[in-house]
């Protein structure tokens, strides 16, 4: 046989065979909906005053990014190490994952990334502006008064903070125990602000003179002096020798001054000024008792911190209010009145005294923490005429040809709270560099393009149009949540010294805790809204329509060949994305 | 598993499935792990369809299409043929659906596996001729409406157990497989893939078509018949080593045929007997797999 024979005999059969993909044939043309990539706001972050993106935080935390983690907070609150601390988390009791198990422990890895940038010494890389012009004057170097230059440094402004005070941080300083929060920490943060070049003058108090001469020097000012005197309780015998304020007593224990202290000390007043004196007091040898005229859970203390007093031993004596202080071979002696709830409509019980119940108490000190308020009468925003804005946290004030001032702090937040300070401070100063730039006029409108969710919280980054302006304001609730990739994990349970130790001396309670712990606790956040790169989207296309590319998103979808089937938006496990 | 499988791909877009196709993730997976020296044989079924038309082809790798009843002939060809030109490295694949492995391609496949074929032979069962206009097959599970058993002639026989029956062959290894659990299949096709000998995959492919489901839900459905036990992830091993990949967690089975249209003339008590049988099989499953079923969580 030939060679041409045998080529012939092995020669492939006749069989059709492809000679093309079937890239040619456009498949999105099946498509009536369309899938596409819609961030939306978690509700943690539309919980916290001062607006922080934990859903990203928690992600980067996740994914041991702990200093992209920390500038994350930093973009919205100077104070993540202190508010780490001591904040009340409303965070937590927004957390979708609560209804999963447990909310995730958002407070401890804020302080966890903090306490991390602190122990490396960090530098955070965080947006600025260039330095221009105009200067600010703050009142006040609290937590409002501190964020408020901080936030206007960032914008480019020249501030200058005055502080009645030897050193500076307001209540962080003197109203806070060092078992919650140690003043090393607070340094820390304050330094980290005085670093964008903001001038702190201590020992300079400010007078109403102040606001009248300011104009000269000065293109705004801020006012966040805080409410620093005591309400009087109005009753017989309260100013006798020895009856003491609750603010001034934290101020010396802050100072290092400790006073001996034996026996019953009665602490009057339901706040976390009065929860702080007792928990000092205990501490200094005292038995104390707290009395208070309406119920446990009428108080205005954070529950966690009246949780922890009672354990430690403070006794709490409800529905007592005090008629008399005399004077008694022992201390003094109270005459508590019995009191009754008279009506439970509204945030707090009202309550009536209950006809012919009384009794003595017989101490050997006496502390009155009840309330506190402004100073000085110029501290407070004026009514008037003065042309005013009330904006959530802040007012802002044209004072009779003097400079426009901002009122902030607890003089005007929603409440009496560090981070609504720090939120009061960021208002202002968005509201300021708004001000300053396209008037009066443009401030409400521009700050309410800036919320995140449909509450009072702001965000600077969307001021700054950051990233988060992609952002829908969509809340995402738990029943958006695909729980399929979630398992049960247990929340992280916050190492504490032992009440034996805790009551010792004046070391912080709260433990550290390892990056291993940290790490866990945040790989168990849903991050609500926010994408985490799991990539199931396009693991589970079955048209290969979704792909990698180097947008901020990280893919993107081929509508040329998506057919809308809305796989991917049912796979996203935390709803970023939308079908429509 | 090796890095990087979840990446890569040997399908290309504009493949004409239809929106949602179950089947199609999973050609996905299975491409995944394989990798590029695979050649498939594709007796008649939907994805004799969704390959495209002549000339075009989805894969980035060699296809024979050939007759619904030959998916076990063909392979077992295929094989010696690349045996006799020295070929090893190349691994064949037979994939079928269920109408061309549990009834139509049946007796191949006993044949195939019977004498140990070399090869891996997969059925992605989306349970009835979806392909042709819903009929139902002997893969279609109790309950289910199909154009053939319709309105109120819905289907009252139980679904084949064809993992039990190519146990009964006893081949080299045997699994189930999900396309809500990509980690779970890839695993899978790589073991059988390191065995040499007849190897089965029974893989679940949701069809929103054919089940009157919404596309969206394709792998949610896939997910939940793993969740309510109606679709178990076990292995088996030369016939008689069994394991339990998955735990059920408690879901009851009427989640997840209240979801889909293909069951919703069901009542009540039809719900409850069918969570009976699944109850009935699981317990069966337990007991090959050694397994104390008070751990096992069993639904009452």
């Amino acid at each position: 046989m030939t060679q041409q024979a045998i080529s012939q005999t092995v020669s492939p059969p006749l069989i059709p065979r492809s000679s093309t993909t079937t890239e040619s044939n456009k498949t999105g043309s099946w498509r009536f909906l369309k899938p596409r990539y819609d961030e939306k706001t978690a509700p943690c972050s539309a919980a916290c005053p001062a607006g922080e993106d934990i859903a990203r935080v928690e992600m980067l935390v996740a994914q041991g990014l702990f200093k992209e983690a920390w500038e994350t907070i930093l973009q919205e609150n100077p104070f993540p190490a202190v508010c780490g601390r001591v904040c009340f988390h409303p965070c937590e009791r927004a957390c979708n994952r609560g209804e999963f198990d447990d909310p995730i422990a958002i407070h401890t890895l804020e302080r966890f990334v903090a306490d991390t940038a602190m122990r490396y010494d960090l530098q955070a890389d965080i947006a600025r502006r260039p330095v221009q012009g105009p200067r600010i004057a703050v009142v006040g170097s609290g937590p409002s008064g501190l964020a408020a230059a901080y936030f206007l440094a960032r914008l480019g402004y020249t501030c200058d903070v005055f502080e009645s005070m030897g050193e500076p941080g307001g209540v962080l300083r003197w109203g806070i125990p060092p078992y919650r929060l140690p003043v090393h920490v607070l340094e820390w943060e304050i330094d980290r602000i005085r670093s964008l070049g903001v001038e702190i003058h201590c020992n300079h108090r400010v007078s109403a003179d102040f606001l009248r001469q300011a104009r000269d020097r000065y293109q705004a000012v801020f006012i966040g002096c805080g409410h620093h005197r005591n309400v009087d309780l109005g009753i017989p015998g309260e100013d006798l020798d020895g009856v003491a304020e609750g603010l001034p007593f934290l101020e010396q224990v802050r100072a290092g001054n400790l006073p001996d202290l034996s026996g019953r000390v009665a602490v009057l007043g339901g706040g976390n000024t009065a929860v702080d004196v007792s928990r000092c007091a205990l501490r200094l040898g005292a038995k104390p008792v707290i009395v208070y005229r309406r119920r446990r859970q009428d108080m205005p203390a954070f529950e966690h911190e009246i949780a922890m007093a009672l354990e430690e031993g403070v006794e709490l004596m409800e529905l007592w209010t005090p008629l008399e202080i005399t004077p008694h071979p022992d201390g003094y002696r109270l005459v508590l009145q019995r009191m009754a709830v008279a009506s439970q409509e509204g945030p707090r019980a009202q309550v009536r005294p209950a006809a012919g119940q009384t009794q003595e108490l017989v101490v050997s000190k006496v502390f009155k923490a009840i309330g506190n308020a402004p100073e000085e009468s110029w501290m407070q925003p004026p009514e008037g005429d003065a042309r005013t804005l009330r904006l959530a946290n802040t007012a802002l004030v044209e004072l009779h040809g003097g400079p426009l001032v901002v009122y902030g702090g607890d003089l005007a937040a929603l409440e009496k709270s560090v981070t609504h300070a720090v939120a009061s401070g960021k208002e202002a100063a968005m509201a300021l560099d708004t001000y300053c730039q396209q008037g009066w006029d443009a401030v409400e409108s521009r700050i309410s393009q800036c919320r995140v969710g449909p509450g009072p919280s702001l965000s600077m980054e969307m001021y700054l149009g950051g990233d988060r302006c992609r952002r829908n304001p969509h809340v995402v609730v738990f029943q958006e949540i695909n729980t399929d990739y979630f398992l049960y994990a247990p929340r992280l349970a916050q190492p504490r010294l032992l009440k034996e130790e805790r009551v010792r001396d004046f070391s912080e309670i709260d433990l550290k805790i390892s990056a291993a712990l940290a790490i866990r606790e945040a790989e168990r956040c849903f991050n609500c809204g926010v994408c985490n790169q799991c990539d199931n989207c396009r693991l589970f296309c079955p048209d290969l329509a979704v792909c990698r590319d180097d947008n901020p998103q990280g893919r993107r979808i081929d509508y040329d060949y998506c057919k809308g089937c809305g796989v991917c938006v049912v796979e996203c496990p935390r709803n970023a994305m939308a079908l429509e | 598993m090796e890095l990087n499988v979840l990446d890569r791909d040997y399908m290309c877009s504009g493949h004409v499935g239809c929106p949602g196709c179950g089947a199609a993730i999973a050609m996905r997976f299975l491409l995944k792990a394989l990798g590029e020296k695979t050649m498939m044989v594709i007796p008649a079924c939907c994805w004799s369809i969704i390959a495209g038309p002549y000339p075009q082809s989805t894969l980035k790798v060699p296809v024979l299409h050939t007759a619904f009843e030959t998916g076990g002939a063909v392979a077992s060809g295929l094989r010696a043929a690349l045996d006799t030109k020295g070929d090893t490295e190349t691994t064949v694949v037979t994939w079928a659906g269920d109408g061309g492995t549990f009834d139509i391609g049946f007796q191949a496949l006993s044949g195939a596996v019977e004498r140990n074929e070399d090869f891996i032979y997969v059925c992605y069962d989306n349970e009835a001729y979806m392909n042709t206009g819903v009929q139902r097959s002997s893969s279609t599970p109790y309950g289910a409406w199909t154009t053939t058993t319709p309105g109120q002639e819905w289907k009252r026989l139980r679904k084949k157990n064809i993992v039990e029956a190519l146990v009964a062959h006893r081949i080299p290894y045997a699994a189930t497989a999900s396309i809500a659990f990509p980690e779970d299949l890839v695993r899978k096709v790589q073991k059988a893939k390191s065995i040499k000998g007849s190897r089965f995959l029974h893989i679940y492919a949701s069809c929103p078509t054919g089940w009157r489901i919404p596309s969206e839900m394709s792998i949610k459905i896939a997910r939940m018949a793993v969740q309510t036990n109606i679709f178990p992830l076990y292995e088996v091993e030369n016939g008689v080593r069994y394991t339990i990949n998955y735990m059920p967690k408690g879901y009851l089975v009427r989640e997840y045929f209240k979801l889909q249209g293909r069951f919703k003339h069901l009542t009540d008590d039809d719900l409850e007997q069918i969570q009976e049988m699944v109850n009935e099989d699981w317990e069966l499953l337990l007991r090959k797999a050694g397994v104390a079923m008070s751990a096992a969580g069993t639904v009452a």
